[in-house]
């Protein structure tokens, strides 16, 4: 009786998989595919942070490449920040001071945006399919459809703009490098001001501009240590991070007068 | 090499320089004997600090040298604490006022523009009448003619005013209103421009309160502690503009350049010192009207939007 339940309780671990292969059918013709990954899943950031190069690699399953030479696959990557409302605002003259002006408020704006392919990505697939996935600059849904306006058209401009010289937004044309038949690899820079928060990286393989496969993987960028405290204590608990700083400009004023008083 | 992040500002920083501005401004404020925010915020807003948190973070640094001053005047007796506290009363008041108005503005993204405008008006005028003064005075020293003291006279309108206080230490009687303006007006200029408020509060006492001159300095430092602390609280639970990682690093290179901006002070004459300083006021003033005048490298700007606005 005992051996018996025993058995059972090995067994059962077991059961779901067996039934899974049973249940499966075994596919007829292998169909093209993409899987990929990021070399890490979690970026820490500490005062000593400058800033870090991450790898995004994946292969093509069932490749039909007959060479390395003739690649007949494109690889596109989209890496998506965290995104947050911003403001653009224009200076204009005023009483011969340049003065902020006009602005216009784009609702998502994603912190971080980096397009990475294989060759120009233009090339690849047809503006629709870009604009759909929302890979290159003029794809980036920022919550405000500027198409009508030519003023909006501007602030959308000088916003990628300036982000891009900022580093937060990158287009990389040949980012997107083959190894063999079906192995491929790139890297993103991430810049200093990295935000931080939840990025995806969407990776998508295509033959003759014909979309065949996608994959999604995820990055957390995260601060830790001291500066995870110090921006805890400044945007949850800001009484005491006050606090804390008027604590050590007097302890820096009690000291300096200690030290060197003269009586 | 010695890049360091500065986690509120988002912005990287160089440790040494950063150091080096605190240990700069410590050296003038000790040399020339003035609380040394009206060159600190504009500094730090020149090395690519968001004008906010120049603001907030220069009236932190402004504690610390506060309250090493104001205890060496407090060992001489040198501070009158009843005129303190109600100048504290109205400063608490113009802080509020202050910290609220950078709010607004800076939503509406004009504070950098108003406080380098209100710099500019502040240290122009304040610099320019320290220069004329200061060279006035290096004449009549060179003619051998003894510097006159300007004479109080005996009353003024401020004696006519309701709810009179007793001042004992001060020598006075007069009413609580002009002390608590006064105040209040610093207290607003602290947390609007991240400075201590001395250059107005010190005229202010000795020539609308009459105070003995010997106990102004004092009592202005003590009035200083307290509403630069109560501006870096604001700013800090309000706007979420100080950084603390700034703020420690000015006021660690502030306490060592006091030191000696103080030795250095007493080797030089209260003319040329006032003169040199007013020559320093006059070019961190035209060089903020430059900014605001030249034509931009870049017309548009971007900044993130707070959730809650």
């Amino acid at each position: 009786m005992r051996a018996a339940l025993m058995i059972a309780a090995l067994l059962l671990p077991l059961s779901p998989c067996l039934a899974q292969v049973a249940v499966t059918p075994e596919p007829a013709a292998p169909t093209e595919g993409v899987q990929s990954d990021i070399s890490t899943r979690e970026i820490s950031i500490q005062s000593n942070f400058t800033g870090i190069e991450i790898l995004i690699f994946g292969s093509v399953d069932y490749s039909t490449t007959p060479e390395p030479e003739k690649a007949v696959h494109d690889v596109i990557m989209v890496v998506r920040g965290p995104s947050q409302p911003m403001v653009v605002r224009r200076k204009e003259r005023v009483a011969g001071l340049w003065v902020n002006g006009e602005e216009r408020v784009f609702p998502t704006v994603p912190g971080f945006y980096t397009v990475l392919s294989s060759r120009p990505f233009r090339a690849i697939a047809s503006a629709e399919t870009l604009k759909e996935l929302g890979v290159g600059f003029t794809n980036i849904n920022l919550g405000l459809d500027a198409a009508g306006d030519p003023i909006e058209q501007t602030f959308r401009s000088s916003l990628i703009r300036l982000k891009q010289r900022a580093g937060l937004f990158q287009e990389h044309d040949d980012g997107v490098t083959f190894i063999g038949r079906s192995l491929f690899r790139g890297t993103v820079a991430l810049p200093v001001n990295v935000p931080v928060g939840l990025y995806v990286v969407d990776v998508y393989l295509f033959r003759d501009g014909e979309l065949l496969s996608r994959n999604q993987s995820t990055l957390k960028v995260n601060k830790v240590g001291f500066e995870r405290l110090v921006y805890l204590l400044a945007f949850r608990y800001p009484f005491l991070y006050g606090l804390i700083a008027v604590l050590i400009a007097v302890a820096g004023g009690l000291v300096a007068w200690a030290v060197f008083r003269r009586e | 090499m010695f890049q360091i992040y500065l986690p509120v500002a988002e912005i990287s920083v160089n440790l040494l320089v950063m150091l080096g501005l605190g240990a700069t401004v410590g050296f003038l404020s000790g040399m020339f004997g003035v609380g040394g925010g009206f060159l600190l915020t504009p500094l730090l807003m020149f090395s690519g600090v968001p004008p906010a948190i120049a603001v907030a973070t220069g009236a932190n640094q402004i504690v610390a040298t506060s309250v090493s001053g104001a205890l060496a005047q407090w060992r001489r007796g040198n501070i009158d604490i009843k005129m303190g506290w109600v100048l504290i009363a109205g400063g608490v008041v113009g802080a509020l006022a202050g910290t609220l108005l950078l709010k607004v503005l800076r939503e509406a993204g004009q504070a950098g523009l108003i406080i380098s405008l209100t710099y500019v008006l502040f240290l122009g005028v304040i610099g320019a009448l320290m220069l004329v003064e200061s060279l006035r005075a290096m004449r009549r020293a060179r003619a051998g003619k003894p510097v006159r003291a300007r004479r109080a006279a005996q009353h003024n309108w401020v004696h006519g005013l309701p709810f009179k206080m007793r001042f004992p230490d001060s020598r006075l009687y007069i009413s609580a209103i002009p002390p608590l303006v006064i105040g209040a007006v610093v207290g607003l200029l602290a947390a609007f421009l991240g400075v201590g408020g001395g250059f107005i509060m010190v005229p202010a006492m000795i020539y609308l309160l009459r105070m003995p001159t010997n106990i102004v300095i004092g009592t202005s430092m003590f009035q200083i502690i307290f509403v630069t602390a109560v501006v870096t609280m604001l700013h800090a639970t309000l706007n979420q503009t100080l950084d603390v990682v700034l703020a420690a690093l000015l006021v660690l290179g502030g306490v060592i350049g006091g030191q000696f901006g103080v030795r250095a002070g007493q080797k030089l004459k209260g003319e040329q010192l006032r003169a040199l300083l007013a020559l320093m006021v006059l070019a961190v003033a035209i060089r903020l009207l430059f900014d605001l005048v030249l034509r931009p490298a870049d017309m548009f700007s971007i900044a993130p939007i707070a959730a809650g606005a």
